[in-house]
């Protein structure tokens, strides 16, 4: 089927928009009455123009476009995990550590030799450190590499 | 003469030596994300507001830094489109057509400074129509209550698709998003806790400036990876400079109706830079007529197209500074930088914060002579950068961005966020949902906001008086034009766009 992007979209939209509508219903009353506007107004008018855009989605869905998979989606999904563990290990291992494995990483699944990406992400690491913390003292974390 | 006056005054801020370095800073800076492949204005510009945070810079400084680095990004876009043919960002779409077979025919060198020149008397002339347009706006401006503010950004989300925009419903979608995560947070009314579900780090909402970098960078970076350009291109040879004194002056009429045009299609709402240098172009090529040589090397079809987006970057600053709504991404991502400098952007800027405002004009001044003289003598720097290639530059980009988001508030949990943001943005990229009416949501929802609750306080809870007002009900009306049109004259335009472009087809 034609359009099966744009269908699926336009129904999380769906689900999304009464979950966020439902949600803004609940709440109670503010102290004092409301004056024309509640809390719940402004979210209750947005809940339904989303719900308005995602159904006109679902009946007029536009062409689709493609959809990377197999060994792409990999390199996606891989690429996002880097950067969820860079998040993770920033403090723990320092600035310069995690962020030369993460830009070595990200370089050479985008293609560079393993050795001119991690090189890259060292300098990289390197420069940046020196450049806040000495330049502009603004301090990034040291982890390892502290020393008291 | 009020306007010299303040203008004077933004000299004298935009002159300290410490501004004018942040400016060069910027126009340098700027011209590298405009040339680079993969580095938009609105993600450059983006990765820089939290550097400028961090840095603690005052405002006024922040905002030279990020005007010179949008100005200087106009500037930088033709580089690539002259010598590889591909644009380094949308408007420098049109300076393909001449500049590539220009620089085939071993005149890149003249082409680029032709084009440099250009952009400078565009910049030029859209600054001044800002300073003589931006102060009656603002003043007009001042006239606005809360329902004609209500019914104006409604306006700016609904051209936001611009007239070439392709499923206006997406752009609803899309702001209407926006401004769902704008509401999460303790309502400011109210004391409400919307959408927090108990997590502490929502109680104060989300934080735009992590929202555009993950949406800009992270998905930016995605996008890379997926395609697979990762290897950059072979090194260029420039060549040496042959353009005439004389060939530089026969350009001139070109230069200015190029930069009138721009500047014009800047101001509109939902017409922006990207149409600037097509109308420019088209309407050079057509003014020329039949003694030109359009698609195969014309000097003036390099001109017209760069006078025309670097009037329409400074035009489109004109609704951002005295209305506090923006015409397009970038100015976006300036309008960001302002509120969390906590400016109030709209006309009250021009009197609360004059320094600001005539620091920031004066400053694009400068900025356009300042990229003048880097774009000329030192375009070898950036045409040499021009080869790193992206699978080292994206990721670097992306540590920046780390960097910049981290340093705001030192916590990791912004940095899941922001991945989060830059994930959904690949999702909704793929599927079509334009990025910028996303973060314009953000940015104006809590103001949408108060603005309606202020029109319905003062009505006492009367609806209509949403549109009683014939100037309230004259911006509704054109919103729904801005919907509707696209939906007419959007396909015609379109393949208008891109018959131009097939009808010169550059030969290889």
């Amino acid at each position: 089927m034609s359009g099966l992007n744009d269908r699926v979209l336009g129904l999380g939209l769906l689900v999304l928009a009464v979950a966020y509508g439902w949600v803004a219903q609940q709440w109670p009353e503010p102290f004092g009455g409301s004056h024309g506007m509640g809390p719940e107004t402004f979210p209750t008018i947005l809940s339904v123009i989303l719900i308005i855009g995602s159904l006109y989605l679902m009946v007029k869905p536009d062409q689709d476009t493609p959809w990377p998979w197999g060994k792409t989606a990999l390199e996606l999904l891989f690429s996002v995990i880097v950067l969820v563990i860079y998040a993770l290990l920033l403090e723990p291992l320092g600035f310069v550590i995690s962020t030369t494995l993460t830009v070595g990483a990200l370089s050479w699944r985008m293609g560079a030799a393993p050795r001119s990406a991690f090189l890259t992400g060292l300098i990289s690491a390197v420069v940046v450190y020196g450049l806040f913390n000495y330049g502009l003292s603004l301090s990034l974390p040291a982890g390892l590499l502290e020393f008291n | 003469m009020e306007t010299l006056g303040f203008l004077i005054d933004g000299f004298a801020v935009a002159l300290t030596p410490y501004n004018l370095m942040y400016a060069l800073f910027g126009a340098f800076v700027g011209t590298l994300i405009g040339c680079l492949p993969g580095l938009g204005p609105a993600n450059g510009v983006a990765i820089l507001i939290p550097l400028a945070f961090t840095l603690g810079l005052p405002p006024e400084t922040s905002m030279i830094l990020l005007t010179s680095v949008y100005a200087g990004a106009m500037y930088g876009g033709r580089i690539s489109s002259i010598l590889l043919n591909i644009p380094g960002d949308e408007p420098a779409m049109m300076t393909c057509l001449d500049g590539y077979p220009m620089a085939q025919k071993g005149r890149a060198a003249d082409a680029l400074a032709i084009s440099a020149i250009a952009s400078f008397s565009g910049g030029l002339i859209g600054t001044i129509g800002l300073i003589m347009l931006a102060p009656v706006l603002a003043k007009f401006a001042l006239t606005f209550g809360p329902a004609e503010y209500f019914a104006l950004f409604v306006l700016a989300f609904a051209t936001l698709g611009g007239i070439t925009g392709k499923n206006p419903m997406k752009t609803v979608i899309a702001a209407a998003l926006g401004i769902m995560i704008s509401t999460v947070g303790i309502d400011i009314s109210t004391g409400t806790q919307r959408y927090t579900f108990g997590v502490l780090e929502l109680y104060e909402g989300i934080d735009f400036i992590l929202a555009i970098v993950g949406l800009f960078a992270i998905s930016e970076l995605l996008f890379f990876v997926e395609s697979r350009l990762g290897s950059g291109h072979k090194k260029v040879n420039v060549g040496k400079l042959t353009l005439s004194f004389k060939e530089l002056i026969s350009t001139i009429p070109s230069q200015l109706r190029g930069g009138v045009l721009g500047f014009i299609a800047g101001v509109l709402p939902g017409a922006g830079a990207s149409l600037g240098s097509f109308i420019s172009y088209t309407l050079e090529k057509r003014a020329v007529g039949k003694k030109g040589n359009f698609g195969s090397g014309d000097i003036r079809g390099v001109v017209a197209p760069e006078a025309g987006n670097n009037g329409a970057a400074s035009g489109a600053l004109v609704p951002m500074l005295t209305l506090g709504v923006p015409g397009s991404g970038t100015t976006a991502v300036l309008l960001a930088m302002l509120i969390s400098l906590n400016i109030t952007p709209g006309p009250l800027m021009f009197t609360q914060n004059a320094d600001i405002v005539w620091g920031v004009i004066a400053a694009l001044l400068i900025g356009n002579v300042l990229l003048l003289l880097l774009n000329v003598p030192m375009i070898g720097v950036f045409v040499r950068l021009l080869s790193i290639p992206p699978m080292f530059l994206l990721p670097i980009v992306t540590m920046v961005a780390f960097v910049g988001i981290y340093s705001i508030s030192n916590s990791t949990f912004d940095l899941y966020f922001m991945v989060a943001f830059g994930v959904a943005g690949y999702f909704l990229r793929k599927l079509e949902i334009p990025l910028v009416p996303i973060i314009l949501g953000l940015l104006l929802g809590p103001e949408m906001e108060k603005n309606l609750g202020h029109a319905l306080i003062l009505s006492d809870g009367d609806w209509s008086t949403l549109w009683s007002s014939p100037l309230a009900l004259g911006l509704w009306v054109v919103a729904g034009l801005g919907l509707a049109l696209p939906v007419i004259v959007g396909p015609l335009l379109r393949r208008r766009m891109k018959s131009a472009m097939t009808e010169n087809p550059v030969s290889d």
